[in-house]
């Protein structure tokens, strides 16, 4: 018992400076994605494919969520596969790659000029991808428990990786004919891979580790996890193949079915997580956390009547895919990300400041380090502006689209807010 | 709450001063969260006291945090005393850990 070791090491966590710079930067992308949308918003009653639309799309999908996932993931995949993360240099690198790629791409899309500069982006953000999943599959090859949680993590990588590259191959195509078709042919496909393969499959694997953990839950169901990891890969591999080779649009019922067991069986999940919790005070950031779950059913919804649309008219009205691409970035994606990151850098700031203060003193708690009113604000201003502004698609009601995009631009403003102040936090005692 | 102990008495000092040190996510004291297993304390004139305990996860992010708190916890009960804090997972933190005073918190 009593050895020469004062201590026995506890596990190294990854360094802040590896994860604070991708939320810092993802704050200040869904800032810049909510101005867009405030100056852009007469776009949301046409067609989906022009270009404000592809570069809010993609503010939303690479500067947001792909950014604050990339971070969270450097943090949070150690805790999850219970191994040191491979390497923070790798770490630094997709930051870098991603940092400087995605205003050129997000440029190129806004102004329509897919020449070198769009073309140099999409390279940087390919390269910054290939290294995180590098980086991924390494510290997972070096873990000692494989789990359901790091196959959902490191498929998604997968899955990422080859949105982005044939992301990349569309965007050359604008240029040179690298695809066999147009580009605009490959665009869902494209989404698909990315919303279904890469965020989905994500926010499950670490939705289905944390939930339970932050509720301090009995429930574990890793077999149920296993059929919600089958059904979500077989669905899109199937989705896939129905694209490749041409077939009847009726048949996109049944991928988009397996998909929605798949969430269903999801909420039945975390619905089991949350009924056996043994923390009954459950706080805001889990609460619209738990709504995110909620909200995913949504956009589902909306696609299984857009397939019933295009069935019977044989032409899909664009403000119903406007209203699904809305209701997944700005619904689902945006409340999980809004919950999220207040359960997370709270306490990566808090470990950068306090970990090496140990003592009797009362030291400020991580909920201390940011102001629980301006969040509270933050999230009542988001509920408002995404119920207007998808009621504003779905009716094409210019008002409706002005006033929603204000209140989301009010919720990315407080967001910030929140975000600097944690971040830029002095150390204090109570 | 079973803690394995070799003294009694200075055992509950040790445990009334860990119940300060709180797992800074969840606000509950370490000693109610389960996370203590033993402290054991050397014979006599041996001025040593060893806390072994557990983390709720292996790669717990404010593991590093509550170790040093628990150390500090320690230096501060037993003044001149060596203090080592023992992280292990054998066996494992479990829910069923928490104590009948932790579920009352927790609101359970």
């Amino acid at each position: 018992m009593f050895g020469p070791a004062l201590s026995s090491p506890v596990a190294r966590t990854t360094s802040h400076k590896v994860v604070i710079p991708f939320y810092v930067y993802a704050a200040f992308s869904f800032l810049v994605a909510t101005v867009l949308l405030l100056i852009s918003g007469g776009a949301f009653t046409g067609h989906y494919f022009q270009p404000h639309i592809l570069a809010i799309t993609h503010v939303m999908a690479l500067g947001w969520a792909t950014m604050i996932i990339l971070g969270a993931s450097h943090q949070l995949v150690p805790v999850l596969i219970e191994s040191d993360l491979y390497s923070t240099k790798l770490g630094h690198l997709s930051f870098g790659l991603a940092a400087v790629g995605i205003p050129l791409l997000v440029y190129g899309f806004y102004t329509f000029d897919l020449g070198v500069v769009a073309q140099l982006g999409g390279s940087l953000v390919t390269a910054a991808v290939l290294a995180y999943c590098v980086n991924i599959a390494l510290s997972i090859s070096e873990s000692k428990r494989k789990n359901v949680h790091a196959v959902f993590v490191f498929t998604a990588t997968l899955w990422l990786l080859l949105t982005v590259s044939l992301g990349l191959a569309m965007l050359f195509n604008f240029t040179a004919f690298v695809l066999p078709q147009d580009s605009l042919y490959f665009l869902s496909l494209h989404a698909h891979l990315g919303l279904v393969g890469w965020f989905l499959l994500l926010v499950m694997g670490v939705g289905s580790r944390l939930i339970p953990m932050f509720l301090i839950s009995k429930y574990s169901a890793p077999r149920l996890l296993w059929v919600v990891f089958a059904l979500v890969n077989t669905g899109l591999v199937l989705y896939g193949l129905l694209f490749l080779f041409h077939a009847a649009p009726g048949l996109s019922f049944v991928p988009a079915g397996m998909v929605l067991l798949a969430l269903l069986l999801f909420a039945y999940y975390c619905r089991q997580a949350y009924a056996q919790r043994i923390r009954k005070k459950v706080d805001d950031q889990m609460k619209i956390s738990l709504l995110a779950v909620v909200l995913l059913l949504l956009p589902t919804v909306v696609l299984l009547a857009l397939i019933g649309v295009l069935l019977a008219s044989s032409s899909a009205h664009a403000n119903v895919v406007l209203l699904y691409g809305f209701t997944i970035f700005f619904g689902w994606l945006t409340a999980i990300i809004l919950g999220m990151t207040f359960k997370t850098l709270p306490f990566i700031v808090w470990n950068k400041l306090y970990s090496h203060r140990a003592s009797l003193g009362k030291m400020p708690s991580p909920k201390d380090l940011f102001s629980e009113r301006v969040y509270r604000a933050m999230a009542l201003a988001y509920l408002l502006g995404f119920v207007l502004f998808g009621c504003g698609i779905l009716f094409a009601f210019p008002i409706l689209l002005v006033t929603g995009s204000i209140a989301l631009l009010i919720t990315a403003v407080l967001y910030n807010w929140n975000v600097m102040r944690l971040v830029n936090h002095k150390p204090f005692r109570k | 709450m079973n803690i394995k102990t070799n003294n009694d008495e200075k055992c509950e000092t040790g445990l009334a001063a860990l119940r300060f040190v709180d797992d800074p996510e969840i606000g509950l004291n370490i000693v109610d969260l389960g996370l203590v297993y033993g402290l054991e304390f050397g014979e006599e004139d041996e001025r040593k006291v060893a806390c072994t305990m557990t983390l709720t996860t292996e790669f717990c992010p404010m593991g590093e945090s509550i170790q040093s708190n628990t150390t500090e916890a320690l230096k501060m009960a037993f003044p001149g005393y060596d203090v080592t804090v023992l992280i292990t997972f054998e066996p494992h933190w479990s829910q069923e850990k928490i104590t009948e005073a932790g579920r009352l918190f927790l609101g359970g």
